[in-house]
């Protein structure tokens, strides 16, 4: 391992964001909060993007590790004990500086924090520490922060970093404990659970505590914009199926706000990870997977209705909500005027926000197509699937194959950030079912995972 | 029959001043109408009348509207009347108008099956997007005297909405903002109330010296901007349709 001392704020910068690129979450929403005044930022509920990076993820948040040094071996990181790269560290002043003049200066929205591990969870969680502490109270910053718990942690130290952070979030790393033990092997799944739970816990106190104290008790707010995960998407056999059973357990079971998904990007040589293929990171699988996390958590949709044991991946050409329908012809096509809200919502087509209008605006009168197009219904998708006052928009049919072909024709079913990629499209070798033989884990085991840990 | 047309300044005094003066004339959208000067198309069997402007007027209009449609109605008028577009003006008559004819007034706005009034909602939604994405993509730069200093070039007038965020946001710092497409400056003082300043000419000399530590914060974060896109994902397509062209020009990290 390499330490060196003599680095420029510059280097030390580009180190540390090269590290921590990897990290998915930039979202700097959850959290609504005024400046009071006296000193400088403020969060919006809906969050702010500054910037888009060539790749066109969004810039919001200054995503930095504190420090690359690390003590775990997880074979998937570029940050690994045994990989031969500059390790270097922040100080807690020049984490201030940074935050603060690019605060100023509109770049950002706030901090995220993440870090390796040096010589103790604890340690280097104590340092975060003293980061944030100085951030909020000496720069007085009142901005957004979100920061990265370290599972192995003290509860006290993750409490009072709680006080000072917006959101805490704790990576799954990878959905089940199997693939866990494989490729981050100082890792478990028990010990990233335990700071989580912790979290969930003394949020609802916190609430509690802050709703019996009133507005005048003035108690601060612990990790108002709760927490989130994220998980390495194709570096392990799992399928969707049992990704999303994961992503909904922890949405029930640990009310995160959010569960992020990361197509794996080889940075390491291993045995243990995927060979080198030569295409790029699963990004239409990981596409798929957010589009059916929404569908969880805005459509009331449950993991079991989106695939099933024989049917474990989502359909590469149609998104989840879309082949939902084909499979479900039965409740359709619905009556646009009297079908109520969660029905509107299971449309393709009709998003949360056009089946709000769409309750809204008919109370005022009959709904029409064009109105319907006005409201921002994407008809396109839509047509196959509803009547208006009993008509359809065109003569088509109500048969699986029909709509199918049909809907294929319509070109933004796969969004442009894939349809242009190269490797993707209809390939025998579509990222998981191929690289099964690498591993050894037992079906049986792989279908109860989920269940199993977060039961 | 003959359509009465206002003709009067694209500024909001100027748009409520026609407002006043046409809503005492005419009943419905075919017997009046407003046209913002410089837009003028002349038609045939219309009668073009010079709006005289007033603050007067004007407040008495902002006052009606809260009133009577309510302060929803009035945010989504406010903001389309900010909009580039010429017919904005026309519009705002005709839903006000059109709020006359149904049971609550105050629900205007769902109305959208009226075409001016989705022609209202539709400028009032597009230019709320274009304020907030400045919200984000306002680029300040530190000025020798210690000023934060930005300019931008939006399409729809969107200085005052969002003013009081950036009040909010940095309440003890002196910042400016210039929009360079109308010609406006909007100045805040540490611990002081926003103001606008319209038809300001700025002393380009002064905004060019900028503080001894801008261009190191400066290179760092267009470093950070570089570093953090991960290389195997580069989709620069997927950049522009978050962020278009024309943000790009006055933002530090797209300067080549």
């Amino acid at each position: 391992m390499q330490i060196m001392e003599k680095l420029t704020m510059y280097d030390k910068l580009s180190i540390l964001t090269d590290a921590a690129k990897y990290d998915v979450a930039c979202t700097s929403s959850g959290t609504a909060r005024n400046g009071d005044g006296t000193g400088i930022g403020n969060c919006s509920q809906s969050g702010i993007c500054h910037s888009f990076s060539a790749d066109g993820r969004c810039i919001s948040l200054l995503k930095i590790l504190f420090t690359n040094e690390c003590i775990y071996d997880c074979k998937y990181c570029v940050n690994r004990s045994s990989n031969d790269v500059v390790r270097t560290s922040f100080t807690p002043d020049e984490i201030c500086e940074l935050t603060m003049e690019f605060y100023r200066r509109n770049y950002i929205e706030g901090l995220f924090l993440s870090s390796g591990i040096v010589k103790s969870p604890n340690y280097t969680m104590s340092l975060i520490y003293a980061a944030l502490y100085k951030l909020r109270h000496t720069c007085n910053f009142q901005g957004y922060i979100h920061v990265k718990a370290i599972p192995g942690t003290e509860e006290g130290l993750i409490h009072r970093i709680g006080f000072l952070a917006d959101r805490m979030s704790v990576n799954m790393e990878l959905p089940t404990a199997e693939s866990l033990r494989l490729l981050a092997p100082h890792k478990t799944r028990k010990n990233i659970l335990t700071p989580m739970r912790l979290v969930q816990n003394r949020v609802n106190e916190n609430k509690q505590e802050i709703a019996l104290a009133g507005k005048a008790g003035n108690l601060a707010r612990f990790v108002p914009a709760g927490q989130s995960t994220q998980m390495i998407i194709g570096a392990t056999p799992e399928s969707d199926f049992q990704i999303i059973k994961v992503a909904e357990s922890l949405y029930q079971k640990f009310d995160l706000k959010r569960v992020f998904y990361s197509a794996f990007i080889q940075v390491n040589e291993d045995r243990n990870l995927p060979a080198v293929t030569g295409e790029g990171p699963p990004l239409l699988r990981e596409h798929r997977l957010y589009q059916a996390d929404w569908l969880l958590r805005y459509y009331n949709f449950a993991a079991d209705e989106l695939l099933d044991e024989s049917n474990p991946n989502f359909n590469v050409l149609l998104d989840p909500k879309c082949n939902w329908a084909l499979k479900h012809l039965e409740y359709f096509p619905v009556e646009v005027n009297h079908a109520d809200y969660n029905t509107l919502l299971r449309v393709p087509g009709i998003g949360y926000r056009s089946a709000k209008r769409i309750v809204q605006a008919r109370r005022m009168g009959i709904l029409r197509f064009e109105d319907l197009k006005k409201i921002g219904v994407v008809l396109k998708r839509a047509l196959y699937f509803i009547t208006c006052e009993g008509r359809l928009m065109y003569p088509v049919r109500l048969e699986e194959d029909y709509i199918l072909r049909n809907l294929l024709n319509v070109r933004d079913s796969v969004p442009d950030s894939v349809a242009n990629m190269k490797f993707q499209q209809i390939s025998l070798f579509d990222d998981v079912r191929f690289r099964e033989e690498q591993f050894q884990v037992l079906p049986g085991e792989k279908r109860t995972e989920a269940e199993r840990i977060l039961g | 029959m003959i359509r009465k047309v206002y003709i009067c300044n694209d500024s909001l005094t100027g748009i409520f001043s026609a407002i006043y003066d046409a809503w005492k004339e005419g009943k419905s959208g075919q017997e009046v109408g407003i046209a913002l000067r410089g837009h003028l198309e002349n038609r045939l069997f219309c009668e073009y009348t010079e709006v005289s402007e007033s603050e007067k007027k004007s407040v008495a209009v902002e006052r009606m509207i809260k009133k009577n449609l309510g302060y929803d109605t009035y945010w989504d008028i406010y903001h389309a009347l900010l909009a580039d577009d010429c017919v904005k003006a026309d519009a705002v008559l005709g839903a006000m108008l059109a709020a006359r004819n149904i049971p609550d007034s105050r629900k205007i706005m769902t109305y959208l099956s009226h075409p001016q009034v989705e022609k209202v909602f539709e400028l009032s939604r597009s230019v709320a997007n274009e304020a907030h994405l400045f919200t984000g993509f306002v680029r300040f730069c530190e000025l020798e005297n210690g000023i934060l200093f930005s300019e931008i070039s939006p399409k729809a007038q969107v200085l005052t909405c969002i003013a009081d965020h950036f009040t909010n946001r940095f309440p003890q710092e002196n910042w400016m903002i210039a929009d360079k497409t109308h010609h406006m400056v909007l100045v805040h003082e540490a611990g002081r109330h926003w103001i606008l300043a319209q038809n300001q000419k700025l002393d380009e000399e002064q905004v060019r010296r900028t503080s001894e530590k801008e261009d190191t914060y400066e290179t760092l974060w267009k470093n950070f901007c570089t570093t953090i896109s991960i290389e195997n994902r580069e989709n620069p397509s997927l950049q522009r349709s978050h962020i278009p062209r024309h943000f790009q020009q006055d933002m530090v990290e797209f300067d080549k």
